[in-house]
């Protein structure tokens, strides 16, 4: 079974899967480097079939954010599609690199450790993740409903207006097709 | 081999490569070698991420060549990215990996594995099929042009002597080599790196 099947199964939106890539097509991004979350396994399925897209799946999420950090300087647009949990390992890099050499790079994520996710072992995100982008200034928005979507492209173009980290937080409902 | 003399020789053979250093000794070797402010994006401190950084600006300029550096100390952080590498398989992306053992950037503390580590074994594991290892000058100089000149993703392991050297860091903060560099993708490729929209609304 393949991680989109496996996805559909668990009540996850192919149709929101694929708003969300016609968005960051319409947007200019044409790289994707990902790491898994069930969550989104629709949408980086969506990614990897999507000719618009060249589709990297990464080791880990520092690599998404080189790759991406240096796709920048190649006149590239991307994004960096993670769990919540792995922006939580990015903080050196986010600093290190996107901070000192002020290089734009765009991240989405889902909102883990929320009321309404079931993984008892998020609950470090539900506590942290906000506080954690607000400690190094970093401009997020959660996407919580369909209507919502567009702002990812928002998002992704104002990383590149401030020369810094954005982030489009996905949520569950979302993710869903709930909302 | 001598780090500095491998480092040398690899600055004497560049051409319009574009390259992206890594952490400390290597960034401070190559530009006190070769002075250069555009062509190069010192990478510094990136711990382990400078060959997906490379591999981003090499997938998005394919029609350069891109080298880069890394150290053994990144390598161990993230093998991995050999991973990505081989996901890639970017002709033209050649990355050269200088083995010192130690953590050189950082006073040539040893490095964990530091007397097993079979470094081309690892990326051959890894599935790359263009990987050289070099223990000495007369390998490097002798091969060079097999290993870098040749289109085809290659893994370059050189094997060098720890050093104690400090030298100074470019003399630029990091928003100049970002503007540096990109100007410089800018005006040989004729992409746009710097456009960011301009609405005033």
């Amino acid at each position: 079974m393949s991680s989109a099947e496996r996805a559909g199964e668990t009540g996850y939106s192919e149709e929101v899967a694929q708003e969300i890539t016609n968005t960051c097509a319409d947007a200019g991004i044409s790289l994707v480097a990902s790491l898994p979350d069930d969550w989104i396994a629709y949408t980086i399925s969506k990614f990897e079939q999507d000719e618009r897209f060249n589709h990297v799946p990464v080791n880990r999420e520092e690599s998404a954010l080189g790759l991406c950090s240096g796709a920048f300087l190649a006149g590239t647009g991307s994004a960096a599609l993670m769990g919540a949990s792995g922006l939580m390992t990015l903080i050196y890099g986010i600093t290190k690199i996107n901070y000192t050499y002020e290089i734009p790079i765009f991240f989405m994520i889902t909102h883990r450790g929320t009321f309404d996710d079931g993984a008892k072992f998020h609950v470090s995100n539900g506590l942290y993740l906000e506080d954690v982008m607000k400690s190094i200034n970093m401009p997020y928005k959660i996407i919580n409903s369909r209507d919502e979507i567009p702002m990812i492209g928002e998002a992704y173009h104002h990383s590149r207006k401030i020369s810094r980290p954005t982030v489009a937080v996905l949520s569950k409902k979302l993710l869903q097709g709930k909302v | 081999m001598k780090y500095e003399e491998a480092v040398a020789y690899i600055a004497s053979r560049w051409n319009d490569e574009l390259v992206v250093t890594s952490a400390g000794t290597t960034s401070e070797l190559w530009h006190a070698e070769t002075g250069d402010t555009e062509r190069v994006f010192y990478l510094e401190a990136s711990m382990s991420l400078s060959s997906v950084f490379a591999c981003g600006i090499a997938q998005g300029v394919s029609e350069k060549p891109v080298w880069v550096f890394s150290g053994d100390g990144a390598f161990c952080m993230n093998p991995g990215m050999l991973q990505v590498e081989r996901q890639m398989n970017l002709p033209n992306l050649k990355h050269f990996m200088l083995s010192n053992r130690v953590y050189g950037s950082t006073s040539n503390v040893p490095l964990p594995g530091r007397n097993d580590n079979d470094y081309a074994a690892i990326a051959r594991g890894f599935g790359i099929e263009r990987v050289y290892s070099f223990g000495s000058m007369n390998e490097l100089t002798a091969t060079f042009d097999e290993a870098v000149m040749e289109p085809g993703h290659t893994f370059i392991h050189l094997e060098v002597e720890p050093m104690n050297y400090r030298g100074a860091s470019p003399p630029m903060d990091g928003p100049e080599v970002k503007f540096r560099f990109g100007r410089y993708v800018e005006r040989v490729t004729g992409r746009r790196v710097f456009s960011a929209p301009l609405d005033h609304d």
